[in-house]
């Protein structure tokens, strides 16, 4: 009887969206705490969803256990990049003429990178799949 | 008392943004359009409200730093999408990285030309050259090559913003047909915002696009320190 409240309880906690987000956030931790004691090159955060994958991927970690706390990582995820957009309080030149310039370099920049990354692996996958008759991967 | 202060001005602008985030969002779902969209309807709001309090960029990220923060288990995150396509990126790994390249040799190239051809400086350009990645790779390559963080943490949300919609706009008149070739275009032009995007369109897409946005951002910090040696070589002709 204990046995089985115990693994129900541990099924409802683990299924439970705010149990997985927590648990996000202390692989999170892990990958920062490794970033800032190793000095590595790469940012804790990454290093935080290698973690994820490389238990993942050796099934030491059940998908489940952290799928929805992820969903909501990222379906909320533009929220936390509201913030940073208040810098331009601190640059008010960025409001007349020379934000517009900027604007131009980004929307400009960002359509030659967005066709450039498009095409070239679009040309490639048609070489690669040259004679064969399936165009939708 | 001036603690209580401190506490009191976190919370307000901590509430607020969420509340606003909250009224785009829920807008945005009933008129889907740029103006509702939450990465322009709240902070155009939030500015406005600053502006009319006098309140400057230090005292607002004192209170809202935590919300930034969570970018890093965002980032996180996209492990499980990843995981999820992991035979669709096992097959195509090659393709994925030819894109990976081709995209930020484009962006360095492309902000360079276009900054000089708009008459912008140096630390501007510099500023302006990782806006295509994630925020936390972002950040550590401006610093790397000699940009100012803090402005181009507001240029990789105006990318975003842009691209995301661009993005879309794109996909429906170029002829690319394969999601790798789709998700890549937005993950590699508008990362997270872009990689929303894509989730939107397709789930595949959006992994594609997930797992672009971190290969874009491991190349370029693990290159960073060669590509401040061109920055610093480039300037002397600039």
């Amino acid at each position: 009887m204990t046995r089985y409240l115990r693994t129900t309880f541990w099924r409802t906690l683990r299924s439970s969206r705010l149990f997985q987000i927590a648990l996000i956030l202390l692989f999170w931790a892990a990958g920062e705490g490794i970033a800032r004691t190793t000095h590595l090159m790469i940012p804790g955060p990454v290093l935080g969803l290698f973690i994820v994958l490389l238990l993942l991927a050796t099934r030491r970690l059940n998908i489940l256990t952290v799928r929805r706390g992820a969903q909501w990582f990222l379906a909320e995820m533009l929220l936390f990049f509201i913030p940073a957009v208040l810098a331009v309080l601190d640059h008010p030149e960025l409001l007349g003429m020379l934000g517009l310039k900027i604007l131009a370099v980004i929307l400009f920049g960002t359509i030659t990178i967005m066709v450039v990354t498009g095409a070239a692996i679009d040309l490639c996958y048609r070489w690669v799949n040259r004679g064969e008759k399936c165009d939708v991967v | 008392m001036w603690c209580d202060e401190l506490l009191i001005h976190a919370v307000f602008w901590s509430l607020l943004t969420v509340a606003l985030y909250a009224l785009g969002k829920f807008l945005n779902a009933r008129r889907p359009s740029l103006f509702t969209s939450p990465l322009v309807f709240t902070p155009v709001l939030l500015i406005a409200v600053a502006l009319i309090g006098h309140v400057r960029y230090a005292e607002y990220i004192r209170g809202t730093h935590w919300l930034m923060m969570l970018l890093g288990p965002a980032t996180v995150a996209f492990a499980i999408p990843i995981y999820e396509q992991r035979v669709l990126i096992r097959r195509h790994w090659m393709l994925l990285l030819i894109g990976v390249v081709a995209g930020s040799c484009t962006a360095v190239i492309s902000s360079w030309l276009l900054s000089k051809l708009f008459g912008l400086d140096a630390t501007l350009c510099l500023s302006l050259l990782p806006r295509s990645m994630s925020t936390p790779f972002a950040m550590t390559v401006s610093g790397d090559i000699g940009g100012v963080p803090a402005l181009t943490s507001v240029f990789v949300v105006i990318t975003g913003v842009l691209g995301a919609t661009i993005g879309e706009l794109l996909l429906n008149c170029l002829p690319f047909r394969s999601a790798l070739a789709r998700g890549a275009l937005l993950g590699m032009g508008a990362h997270g915002a872009g990689t929303a995007k894509a989730h939107q369109i397709d789930s595949e897409v959006g992994a594609i696009a997930g797992l672009v946005m971190v290969l874009v951002g491991l190349l370029n910090v693990l290159s960073a320190p060669l590509l401040a040696h061109v920055v610093s070589s480039a300037l002397h002709s600039w």
